[in-house]
């Protein structure tokens, strides 16, 4: 199941990245139809279209849009999470690389929607190549003239912190300070950047708001489920033949994506598990794999869309040493501002690692499981419990290969 | 104001209400670290989980404001399993240190762990270390193992002192509380970071090891050091004597007070107790003579004086009070002296170096009741009673507290004056230059070892309270001056100090309707509250005559 | 202070000039401390504590809390690194592709740990966490450039051609 190519469609261009691209490909269409558009038509077109946050938490971008005070006075702002963190997903790298002008055209249009004029982008410090092509992007649509008429782009390098792909952790990073998330309420729409009302998004979610306006939102919604429309890019990566970025419409299947689009398992060739959404999503088994990739189908399935980063695992791969990866991850990267998070994403590192070298102890698997049902949810933000995913999916659906490591199990 | 309930207890709250605060109102504590009345809200510790009707989740109840009809639960099963896992976490890398911890006993993560049940520790892996033994200044010193990261340090330093020394450093489990490498925790505040440690992460390094607090009894007090009168606590060892050297006061900690310091004092005067336990105490009344000194008893040196006074004509007796003196003191001096018709009288000495002055707590002001003394009519300056001495207009000088010599009085003039004046009687608590110098010696009651109360700067007046007994045979000064008055014929009739207190009410105006029932342990504004009015509502200060 | 900076840590007029138009950009001039702490580091080679107390001073900050920034964030160096820095990502994707095998290969062509330089001050090896480049696993950074599909042989031609 292929589908159009909407956001990768310039991706084979060897300029694809310039403005000159850009709009000889309709670029800029959507900015020129939503300029005569009333703010409040924005965004309920954004609403209709089902368009959700593709950056993890799968929120409806319009209905977030609408949270902004209606009467406030002072000062709104766009922030673009280009904070692309998390493990498995790699989509929005190819956007800043590839097509730079869909995040700045985006941008135009949701910054009317939210009566903004400062959009600030924040790239993750990593990111170099993706920051150059983004910034020279920006310097054309001030050539342009796109920029500077009522909305001003400041791109901003973050400097090595996972954490900052949390809107609030972004938030404060971009104020100068750590990436320490904040306690919500107020939320940012509220009180966000600077202590003003503030819009989030990520880079892939706006690249698609161009299209919404220009081929409408009955299109863009049509073009997925029910409860979410339009397609997304998913990153796939592992033990696939073709590991790379592929558009699809939501309602993919992840066996379609895995066999018809990335050429199937390689290693032993038999599939045993697959993470969906990026680290963060509960793992799947080989049985498990015709869930439609869109956020309800994900959630009824038990796991989740989040960014859409698909890791895939043949039988050869061992799923404690998986998880202990994974885990060590969690706790380099957990800012440590709460708790829970701080002082167990440590401890639980320590365990997972002991396994692996065979010196588990008989009540570790069930000491990880209860600490982590434990910490959900009591956390300021949802890092914790995106560690909580793979510690309790990893071991509950695979226990036999945990214990087979430990002695005296 | 919204009306809220808790644990089934309906109650209104002010606007703006946190839930900590309102279950507070309603007579529940809810566990909690890093929140502080007097600070941000952190939301770091995730302790204060509460259950709030038609929120899904256990909710922090600091970031969480009362509104109209909110119920909340701070005891279901739920939110109690809540409290045991967030404890668990707490101590996943806590050092066992608590049988060398200076916060054992008044440690919350021993207070809510026993509270909790968590007995059996999971965690069996390595733990983080951290520096430990960390002085950060002079009187802070560090254990980064034993810090839960609750920021309320942090917080501190850049919301109260705006000095900004302290920081988190790094991220995850190897985050760890410190100063920028190089620099000191020295502000003028800094220990207060100890008391609103919840932990023994920062401990007071004047108390370190000293005594275990269970042993320690504790009174309400006022500190002496300057005019603010911060109120505090004195916490002393009577059950240990053989530790920290048979030092009785082992440290003062501030005590909350809304109008004067609200949870906060100086370093200054949390450490300013010193000189009650110090080798130079005055211990017994002495009689001194070329040089040598020979302890008499009360009986003789009261008669001795009550002797001069009866026999020597009023003009030719000079006293020097202090505003270091309690109202009560004050006032049993002033019956004295209005007794015999005693007008050479003084108070203010004026001390050589400005003393530092800012806009939080000091006062350049380093005495505890210049307004009492004022009020009470001596605030006069010490410099006429000095001139008169050195004119051989005195024949007996009776000075309280001031070393004459360390003020900015003129040298040669004291020199003089104590040289040629036949009877020098000194009362105070150390020894020092002046009570060598003086003919009689007798010894009187630090401020720990007696009650009584002073007027602060703002004419609040605050009473302190009885924290240990006095040193040898110290008495409170007005005691002294109420053993005098018996042998002159004219009893104090007070036997304790709330009965001095009560006449000085009923005889000073500004004083006027107050008691200690009504100070409680906040203390009370003076009754006329405007400067001109409290200057109206005093006693003249005594003239002196040149 | 144990280590003596090359040149004094201070910025140039221009530089100053470009601090501040940084800070204009942002509604609290606080913002820019990342972008100016960046600019740091391009300018002295790495982050000292006497660059921290510096760019504190710059924006009117303590001490204490641009270190707090400068600790809690991977990119900035505290001690100076070497003339390059080989970051290998050993995150799940490229665990699965073999980042270990790299690792190791580059521990004993290097003949150090990670984390660490080596004595020559030519190359500092890092482990690092998703660079978000899973589909050209096993991959790594290399200053400021992606290196990907990195086999022994890549590693090899890569790390000849730094000087």
């Amino acid at each position: 199941m292929s589908g159009e190519a909407i956001l990768t469609r310039n991706f084979g261009r060897s300029d694809s990245h310039t403005i000159r691209a850009y709009v000889e490909t309709g670029g800029y269409q959507g900015w020129a139809k939503a300029k005569s558009m009333e703010p409040a038509a924005i965004v309920d077109e954004v609403k209709k279209a089902n368009l959700r946050g593709l950056g993890g938490a799968g929120f409806p971008t319009g209905t977030k849009w609408s949270f902004i005070p209606k009467n406030h006075t002072g000062p709104v702002y766009l922030v673009i999470n280009g904070d692309e963190g998390e493990p498995g997903t790699f989509k929005d790298r190819y956007l800043l690389e590839r097509d730079p002008h869909a995040l700045v055209e985006g941008m135009l249009i949701a910054a009317r929607a939210i009566n903004s004029a400062k959009g600030f982008v924040y790239i993750r410090g990593e990111y170099v190549e993706p920051w150059r092509r983004f910034s020279v992007a920006v310097r054309e649509a001030y050539e342009a003239g796109h920029l500077g008429k009522g909305l001003d782009i400041v791109v901003h390098r973050g400097a090595g912190a996972y954490i900052c792909g949390e809107e609030t952790g972004l938030i404060s990073s971009l104020e100068g300070k750590k990436g320490w998330p904040k306690l919500k309420p107020p939320f940012p729409a509220i009180k966000g950047a600077f202590g003003a009302p503030t819009i989030v998004n990520n880079v892939e979610t706006l690249s698609h708001v161009p299209h919404i306006i220009n081929r409408g939102a009955a299109w863009f919604a049509g073009l997925g489920t029910k409860t979410q429309g339009g397609t997304r890019m998913y990153s796939v990566s592992g033990r696939v033949a073709r590991p790379a970025v592929y558009e699809a419409p939501v309602g993919i299947t992840l066996r379609q994506l895995i066999y018809e689009r990335a050429g199937g398992v390689t290693g032993n060739g038999r599939l045993k598990a697959v993470v969906p959404g990026g680290s963060s999503a509960a793992i799947l088994t080989a049985d498990e794999i015709d869930v439609t990739m869109d956020v309800d189908g994900l959630k009824n399935a038990g796991t989740m869309a989040g960014s859409a980063g698909v890791i895939v695992m043949d039988e050869t791969v061992s799923i404690p040493e998986a998880l202990m990866v994974v885990a060590r991850f969690y706790a380099h990267e957990s800012c440590g501002q709460c708790t829970p998070c701080r002082e167990s994403t440590g401890w639980i590192y320590k365990m997972t690692r002991r396994i692996v070298e065979g010196r588990g102890r008989k009540d570790d698997l069930d000491t990880i499981l209860d600490v982590a049902k434990r910490g959900a949810g009591t956390t300021i933000c949802a890092f914790y419990d995106g560690a909580v995913g793979p510690y309790i999916s990893y071991i509950e659906k695979f226990r036999a290969e945990f214990e087979a490591l430990i002695p005296h199990a | 104001m919204p009306k809220l309930t808790v644990n089934g207890k309906e109650l209104e709250v002010p606007v703006g209400t946190n839930l900590i605060e309102a279950a507070r109102a309603a007579g529940v504590e809810v566990p909690h670290y890093c929140y502080h009345p007097g600070l941000s809200i952190a939301g770091q510790c995730r302790l204060c989980m509460v259950d709030i009707e038609k929120t899904p989740r256990p909710t922090i109840a600091c970031n969480t404001v009362a509104t109209e009809g909110m119920v909340v639960h701070t005891e279901t099963d739920r939110v109690r399993e809540t409290r045991k896992s967030i404890m668990e976490f707490h101590l996943i890398n806590h050092p066992l240190d608590c049988p060398v911890c200076d916060q054992a006993g008044e440690c919350w993560l021993q207070i809510y762990y026993m509270q909790h049940g968590l007995y059996e520790p999971r965690m069996t892996d390595e733990k983080v270390h951290k520096p430990k033994a960390v002085p950060l200044g002079p009187h802070v010193i560090l254990d980064a193992e034993r810090c839960i990261l609750c920021s309320r340090c942090v917080r501190y330093c850049d919301e109260i002192t705006g000095t900004g020394e302290l920081g988190i450093f790094e991220r995850g489990d190897h985050s760890e509380i410190g100063l920028f490498p190089g620099r000191e925790l020295d502000n003028k505040y800094s220990a207060n970071v100890v008391d609103i440690c919840p932990v023994g992460a920062l401990t007071d390094r004047d108390f370190r090891f000293q005594v275990r607090v269970w042993y320690l009894d504790t009174a309400k007090s006022i500190c002496p050091g300057c005019a603010r009168g911060c109120n505090i606590e004195v916490h002393v060892n009577r059950r240990r004597p053989h530790h920290a050297d048979g030092r009785r006061v082992a440290r003062l900690k501030p005590r909350f007070n809304a109008e004067v310091n609200k949870w906060w004092i100086c370093d200054a005067g949390r450490y300013g107790f010193g000189f009650v336990d110090a080798a130079d105490r005055l211990l017994a009344p002495a009689q001194q003579q070329g040089g040598s000194s020979t302890e008499v008893t009360w009986d003789q040196a009261i008669a001795a004086v009550a002797s001069a006074l009866r026999r020597l004509p009023p003009e030719q007796i000079g006293v020097i009070a202090s505003p270091k003196m309690a109202n009560e003191d004050l006032f049993a001096l002033r019956r004295l002296l209005d007794l015999r018709g005693i007008r050479q009288a003084g108070g203010r000495v004026p001390s050589r170096v400005p003393g530092d002055e800012d806009t939080f707590l000091i006062r350049a002001d380093k005495n505890p009741n210049s307004l009492g003394a004022e009020l009470i009519g001596f605030g006069g300056d010490a410099r006429a009673v000095i001139e008169a001495a050195g004119l051989r207009r005195l024949k007996f000088l009776w000075i309280f507290g001031h070393d004459l010599l360390a003020g900015a009085l003129p040298e040669g003039d004291v020199l003089e004056a104590l040289r040629v004046v036949d009877t020098v009687v000194f009362t105070g608590s150390n020894a020092n230059w002046t009570s060598a110098n003086s003919h009689w010696v007798l010894p009187a009651a630090a401020w720990v070892e007696r009650e009584g109360t002073y007027t602060n700067f703002e004419g609040r007046v605050q009473r302190f309270r009885t924290a240990i007994e006095p040193l040898g045979q110290a008495l409170a000064e007005w005691e002294i001056v109420g053993r005098v008055m018996a042998l002159l014929g004219e009893p104090l009739s007070a036997t304790r100090a709330e009965h001095v207190f009560r006449q000085l009410a009923e005889a000073v105006p500004a004083f006027a309707g107050l008691s200690y029932q009504r100070l409680g342990d906040a203390g009370h504004p003076l009754a006329a509250v405007g400067a001109a009015g409290r200057r109206g509502a005093g006693i003249p200060a005594s003239e002196a005559t040149s | 202070m144990s280590d003596a900076p090359d040149t004094a840590v201070t910025f140039s007029e221009a530089q100053l000039a470009e601090v501040r138009r940084l800070q204009s950009l942002y509604p609290d001039a606080r913002g820019a401390l990342l972008p100016v702490l960046h600019m740091a580091q391009e300018t002295f080679g790495y982050i000292s504590l006497e660059t921290e107390e510096y760019v504190a001073a710059l924006f009117d900050l303590s001490p204490a809390h641009v270190h707090e920034v400068v600790t809690f964030y991977t990119l900035y160096f505290r001690e100076r690194p070497g003339r390059h820095v080989v970051a290998v990502c050993h995150n799940l994707s490229c665990h699965l592709a073999g980042a270990p095998g790299i690792v190791a290969h580059l521990r004993q062509r290097l003949g150090i740990e990670p984390g660490e330089t080596t004595e020559d001050g030519r190359v500092t090896f890092l482990t690092v966490e998703c660079l978000c480049a899973c589909e050209a696993a096993p991959m790594m950074q290399v200053d400021d450039r992606y290196e990907m599909n990195l086999t022994p042989a890549r590693l090899d031609q890569i790390l000849g051609g730094l000087a």
